[in-house]
């Protein structure tokens, strides 16, 4: 892993963004998804992860916990400052499906995880950013994170060799 | 009155709560026993309604690696439970089980797997017949499944689940002393809003 002078955590349902020599990570992404966004040419990048697909209760104001609510957010955010979103760079990862479910009934459960990527995609075509690269789907939790200097992407999952986005 | 989150619930339902989850506990303390052939010992379970970062902290840290059963339960009570084995607790059982212990999760094979994933739905079923039994409500349980997989992901699973509602897992935690060794364990009820709403009332203090 590179080295790097702080690492900022994001925990889940939130986003934390920063420029220059800092290393952006979250933790153990089982069916949410981590979505980084960097700008290259300014070195500024955030990471926003995400628990459900949509914000009901347009009152909640949890905004990062949901992935339309939470990426236009962040879009917000990023934008004021100084992101461009025509240079910005987006990557995913998450979305597995933790718990194979067998018997009647519970066909649906657990599928969290594919409602989350579908949203996250269409919430981002809807904001015109294309996807560089994902890491979806499985079985097993990953840990994302980005090197805001260099804009690189690392998962992480156990029993497996660290993995550039 | 109703509760529309865990953490509304007051002294008094907390303190029943605790009571029946001391009664499921020492029922599952009980099979385990049996399967172990050792006397297991149980602390008095605590009931913790917490968020989830605070939940990953008191079962461990985030990236560990734990081998986890689920079962869903329907019916009069409609919610999810979840037993987390940590390294210590999967080598007593294993160790007395299939005579092998195991350095990590990673290690295990299709054998081990299948006992973990056993002993966990039989911890999970004893607990909650004894629930049942006390509190008079009818769940019918699903079959089990198992996953070995980092302690956050799986956590994500109750709070995914239960996102629209409440942001708390609700964390019944017990010790198994085995041979005068605390073993940790993580067992978690997660009844949806409506069906703890249905356990208070049963129980009479709604």
């Amino acid at each position: 892993m590179v080295m790097a002078e702080k690492e900022i955590k994001v925990g889940i349902g939130d986003m934390k963004f920063a420029r220059g020599d800092n290393v952006v990570i979250t933790y153990a992404l089982g069916s949410c998804i981590g979505i980084t966004f960097y700008d290259p040419l300014i070195k500024l990048g955030g990471l926003l992860h995400v628990m459900l697909p949509a914000r009901v209760d347009p009152n909640d104001p949890k905004v990062f916990k949901y992935a339309d609510s939470g990426i236009r957010e962040t879009l917000r955010k990023l934008t004021a400052f100084g992101l461009v979103k025509s240079r910005t760079v987006v990557k995913i990862a998450g979305g597995a499906k933790m718990f194979e479910m067998k018997g009647s009934g519970n066909a649906d459960f657990g599928n969290i995880g594919v409602r989350n990527a579908t949203m996250v995609k269409r919430v981002l075509m809807d904001e015109r950013l294309r996807i560089a690269a994902e890491d979806i789907g499985g079985s097993y939790a990953r840990t994302m994170l980005i090197n805001v200097s260099n804009g690189d992407v690392i998962i992480r999952t156990v029993g497996k060799p660290e993995k550039h986005l | 009155m109703r509760l529309k989150k865990y953490e509304d619930m007051n002294l008094q339902e907390l303190d029943v709560m605790k009571e029946i989850s001391s009664i499921g506990t020492s029922h599952a303390a009980t099979a385990l026993s049996k399967l172990l052939q050792k006397e297991i010992r149980i602390s008095i379970p605590e009931i913790n309604i917490l968020g989830y970062e605070e939940t990953v902290d008191r079962l461990g840290y985030i990236e560990e690696l734990v081998t986890a059963t689920l079962v869903r339960m329907s019916n009069q009570i409609n919610g999810l439970m979840l037993f987390v084995f940590k390294m210590d607790l999967a080598n007593a059982v294993l160790g007395k089980l299939i005579g092998k212990e195991y350095e990590s999760f990673e290690e295990l094979d299709e054998l081990a797997y299948s006992a973990l994933e056993e002993v966990g739905n039989i911890i999970i079923c004893s607990y909650v017949n004894a629930f049942t039994q006390l509190v008079g409500v009818e769940i019918d349980l699903s079959v089990p499944s198992s996953t070995v997989n980092m302690l956050g992901g799986v956590l994500t699973v109750p709070m995914a689940e239960y996102g629209y509602v409440t942001d708390k897992l609700m964390y019944i935690n017990a010790e198994f002393i085995v041979d005068g060794k605390k073993l940790s364990d993580g067992l978690l009820m997660l009844p949806d809003i409506e069906s703890l709403n249905r356990i208070l009332e049963k129980l009479g203090v709604s």
